[in-house]
C-alpha cells in the first residue's frame, strides 16, 4: 500500500487544482457552486488518505468535517440564495475569460517556481503538496478579483479555503489541523450566512458589489 | 487556572449574558463591572503568566494592561453613549452590541497572550468576525458595504496568514521536528537560528500579508476608514485600535525570527525592507488621504494608518533602541487616539446624535464655543496627534527619528517629509473644531462627570512619554533587546 501513499495523494491534490482552474473559467454560478462542491468532495478523500497514510486520528474527523459542511450543507445554502435571491445566472466578470486563464496559469507557475526551490529539504511528499495547494490559494483569490458578483467571490473564497485545509492535511503531524479547519469553517459559514443575514441584494443591486465604490466616490 | 486565561475567558463568556440583557442600559452597567474585572486580571497577569500555548510574556502582559485600561475607559462612556442611543435601534441590535463589545477585548487579549501561533490566528479570526458584526450594526446601505468589504479584505488576511503560519511549521521542522513545540513563539525564538531560512522568507511574506491587513499598512489597509466611519463608534472606532497593536506586534515576533535567521546566517532574508516600504507608503498616502476627508471618523482612522506605518517603520530599522521607540509609539498613539474617539463621541452627543454620519467636520465646528471643557480636550487630543511638542508622541517620533539617522539615515528624509506633512494636515483641523464659531443650532453644554477618562488617558500619555516609572524603562528595554 505504501507503494500509493505518493501518487494518490498528489492525483488528489491534482484533481483539486484543476476543480480551482476550471472554477476560473466558470461564468455561471450554479456550475461554480457544483464545481466547488466537486474540490470539496475530492478534499474531504484527501484528507482520509492522509489520514491514513499519516496514521492521524484527528485527519479523519478533518475529512468528515469537510464532507458534511463543505461538500453537502454549504453548497445546498448557496444554491438557496440563488434561488431565493432571484440572483442573474450568468456572473458579470471583471476582464476576458481567456484572460483570467492566462494570469492563473502564471500563478501556478509562481506557486511551482516559489515553493519547490524553498523547499529543497522538506519531505517530497510535503513539497508537492505545498505547491498545489499554493496554488489553489492564489487561484482562488483570483477568481475573488475578476468578479464583480458578490456571490461568486464567496465561492472564489470559499476555494482558497479549501487549498488553506489541502496544504495543512500535508504538513507532518501538524497539530490542530482540524480545530484550524474548523475555526476556518466558522469564518466560510460566517461568510454564507452573512450573505442571507445582510440580505446585500436589496442594497447592493442583485450582488454585485460595485455599490462599494460609491463609499469613495462621496469622499468622505 | 492562570490569571492570563481566566482574562481572556471572562469577556469571552460574558458575551453571552450580555447577548441575552434584558435592556441596554442594564447591558452597559454589566459591561462596566465585567471590565472593571478584566481590567483588574490583566493588571495580575505578571503574576500568573500561564503555561504552554497561552503564556504571556512581558510585551503580552504590558499590551494586555493596556487593552484592559481602554476596555474599562471605553466602557465608561459607552454608559452615556447607551443612554442617549438607546432609543435608536431595538433591544436585540444593542444585545449583539455588548456581546461583540466582549469578544473584541476577549480576541484582543487572546491575541496578545498567545504563545502558540495557531492560537494567535484564532483570536485574529475572532476579533475579524466580531468587528464585521459591529460595523454592519446599523443596518444602513453604507454600513453593510463597509462590513462586507471588511469581512472581505480581512478574510483573505487572515488566510493568507494562516499559509504563513503553516510555513513557519514547515520551516520549523528541522529545529524543533514534528508536534506542537514548532507552533511556539518561545520555542521558535530560541531556535530562530536553526529554522529553514528560505522557507521562513516564504512565510514572512504570506505573514505580512495576513497580519499587515489587520494591522492596516498601506496597500492592504482599505477596510479600516470605511469601518471606523460606520457602526457604534465605541466598538468599532474606539476599540478597534487595540486591535491594530495584535497585528503590529504579531508582525514584530516574526520579524524578530526572520532578523536573528539572517543574522546566524541560515539563509532568511532581512525583514528590513519589507517594513520599510510598507511603513513608508502608509506614512505619505495617509498624509494625503487627510486633507481631503469631511467625515472626523474616517480622517482619524487615516491617522491610526499612519501610526501603524511610524511603528512598522521603526521595527523595519531595527534595533534596540528604535523598536524601544516603536512600541512606546504603539503604547501612547493607544492611549491618545481612544481618548480621542472618546471625546468625539462626547461631542458628537453634545451635537445632537453620536450615531454614524454625526461625525463630520462642519458637524463639530467651534466646540469650544459650545463645550468649553470638552473642546478644549478635543482640541488638545487632537494636536497631540500630530506628534508635534509637547505632545507625548514627540518623544517616540524624536527617538525613531534620531535612531533612523544613526543607522540609515537615507530613510530619515522621507520619514520627516512623511510625518510633518500628516501633522501639517491633522493640525489644519484644529482650528475649525476647536475656534470657529459654532453652528447656530449648537446649544452650549456641560460636560458631564465621566470626562475624567480622557484626563486620564491624557495624563498616562504625558507620565509614559516624560517620566516613564523607571521599572518599565527596563522592562521596555529589556523586550527591545531580545527583539531586536
Amino acid at each position: 500500500m505504501s507503494n500509493f501513499i505518493y501518487p494518490l495523494a498528489h492525483l488528489l491534490g491534482g484533481l483539486i487544482l484543476i476543480c480551482a482552474f476550471a472554477l476560473l473559467s466558470q461564468r455561471r454560478l450554479a456550475a461554480m457552486i457544483t464545481l466547488y462542491q466537486f474540490e470539496a468532495m475530492i478534499l474531504t478523500a484527501a484528507a482520509f488518505w492522509q489520514g491514513y497514510a499519516q496514521h492521524e486520528l484527528a485527519l479523519y474527523l478533518t475529512g468528515i468535517i469537510t464532507l458534511v459542511i463543505k461538500a453537502i450543507a454549504l453548497p445546498i445554502g448557496l444554491r438557496r440564495i440563488v434561488k431565493n435571491f432571484n440572483i442573474v445566472r450568468a456572473v458579470e466578470t471583471a476582464m476576458p475569460v481567456g484572460l483570467s486563464m492566462i494570469l492563473g496559469v502564471g500563478l501556478i507557475g509562481v506557486a511551482v517556481w516559489v515553493v519547490l526551490p524553498t523547499t529543497m529539504s522538506a519531505v517530497t511528499l510535503t513539497r508537492e503538496d505545498l505547491a498545489i495547494s499554493l496554488s489553489v490559494v492564489l487561484l482562488g483569490l483570483l477568481v475573488m478579483t475578476t468578479r464583480r458578483n458578490a456571490l461568486s467571490q464567496v465561492v472564489g473564497f470559499l476555494s482558497t479555503e479549501n487549498g488553506l485545509v489541502l496544504a495543512a492535511i500535508g504538513m507532518p503531524g501538524m497539530p490542530f489541523v482540524a480545530e484550524l479547519s474548523v475555526a476556518l469553517l466558522v469564518l466560510m459559514a460566517f461568510l454564507v450566512v452573512g450573505v442571507f443575514l445582510f440580505r446585500i441584494r436589496e442594497h447592493f443591486d442583485n450582488l454585485d458589489i460595485a455599490g462599494i465604490e460609491s463609499i469613495e466616490k462621496q469622499g468622505r | 487556572m492562570s490569571i492570563a486565561l481566566l482574562a481572556v475567558l471572562v469577556p469571552l463568556l460574558a458575551a453571552i449574558p450580555l447577548a441575552l440583557a434584558g435592556s441596554a442600559t442594564s447591558a452597559s452597567y454589566f459591561n462596566l463591572a465585567l471590565n472593571a474585572v478584566t481590567f483588574a486580571l490583566t493588571l495580575g497577569v505578571g503574576f500568573s503568566p500561564g503555561t504552554g500555548m497561552l503564556h504571556a510574556d512581558h510585551l503580552g502582559i504590558i499590551f494586555g494592561i493596556l487593552s484592559g485600561f481602554v476596555g474599562f475607559t471605553t466602557s465608561i462612556n459607552n454608559i452615556g453613549f447607551i443612554k442617549s442611543e438607546q432609543g435608536r435601534k431595538s433591544i436585540r441590535r444593542w444585545r449583539l452590541y455588548h456581546a461583540m463589545c466582549q469578544v473584541m477585548l476577549g480576541t484582543t487579549l487572546l491575541g496578545l497572550y498567545a504563545d502558540n501561533i495557531g492560537l494567535l490566528w484564532v483570536a485574529v479570526e475572532g476579533a475579524t468576525i466580531s468587528a464585521t458584526l459591529g460595523v454592519s450594526l446599523s443596518r444602513t446601505a453604507s454600513a453593510l458595504e463597509a462590513a462586507w468589504k471588511y469581512f472581505i479584505l480581512g478574510g483573505v488576511g487572515i488566510a493568507l496568514a494562516l499559509f504563513g503560519i503553516m510555513l513557519t511549521y514547515l520551516a520549523a521542522q528541522p529545529a524543533l521536528g514534528p508536534g506542537i513545540a514548532a507552533m511556539s513563539f518561545n520555542a521558535l525564538t530560541q531556535h530562530a537560528a536553526q529554522l529553514d531560512g528560505s522557507l521562513m522568507t516564504l512565510a514572512f511574506v504570506f505573514l505580512l500579508f495576513g497580519f499587515g491587513t489587520k494591522a492596516a499598512l498601506v496597500p492592504l489597509h482599505g477596510w479600516l476608514p470605511d469601518a471606523y466611519a460606520e457602526g457604534p463608534i465605541p466598538l468599532t472606532a474606539t476599540l478597534s485600535v487595540l486591535l491594530l497593536n495584535v497585528g503590529l506586534l504579531a508582525l514584530l515576533r516574526f520579524r524578530h525570527l526572520m532578523s536573528a535567521n539572517a543574522a546566524a546566517g541560515a539563509g532568511a532574508m532581512h525583514p528590513g525592507p519589507f517594513l520599510l516600504i510598507l511603513g513608508l507608503a502608509s506614512l505619505f498616502l495617509t498624509g494625503f488621504s487627510l486633507w481631503r476627508r469631511r467625515d472626523s471618523r474616517r480622517f482619524f482612522g487615516f491617522s491610526s494608518i499612519e501610526h501603524s506605518g511610524i511603528a512598522i517603520f521603526a521595527f523595519g530599522i531595527g534595533g534596540p533602541a528604535i523598536i524601544f521607540g516603536g512600541l512606546l509609539h504603539m503604547l501612547l498613539h493607544t492611549l491618545l487616539k481612544s481618548a480621542l474617539f472618546q471625546a468625539l463621541t462626547k461631542a458628537a452627543l453634545a451635537r445632537g446624535s453620536a450615531a454614524p454620519g454625526n461625525y463630520g467636520f462642519s458637524h463639530l465646528r467651534g466646540m469650544i464655543a459650545t463645550n468649553k471643557h470638552l473642546g478644549w480636550l478635543l482640541v488638545i487630543c487632537i494636536f497631540a496627534l500630530t506628534g508635534l511638542p509637547p505632545s507625548g508622541l514627540f518623544t517616540s517620533e524624536y527617538l525613531i527619528i534620531s535612531q533612523t539617522i544613526i543607522r540609515d539615515p537615507y530613510y530619515s528624509l522621507p520619514l520627516g517629509a512623511g510625518l510633518l506633512l500628516c501633522a501639517i494636515a491633522i493640525i489644519r483641523q484644529v482650528g475649525p473644531v476647536g475656534f470657529a464659531p459654532a453652528p447656530a443650532s449648537a446649544k452650549p453644554q456641560k460636560a458631564g462627570a465621566d470626562i475624567i477618562t480622557i484626563y486620564a488617558h491624557l495624563i498616562l500619555v504625558l507620565l509614559l512619554a516624560f517620566a516613564m516609572p523607571v521599572a518599565l524603562v527596563t522592562l521596555l528595554s529589556h523586550i527591545a533587546d531580545t527583539l531586536q
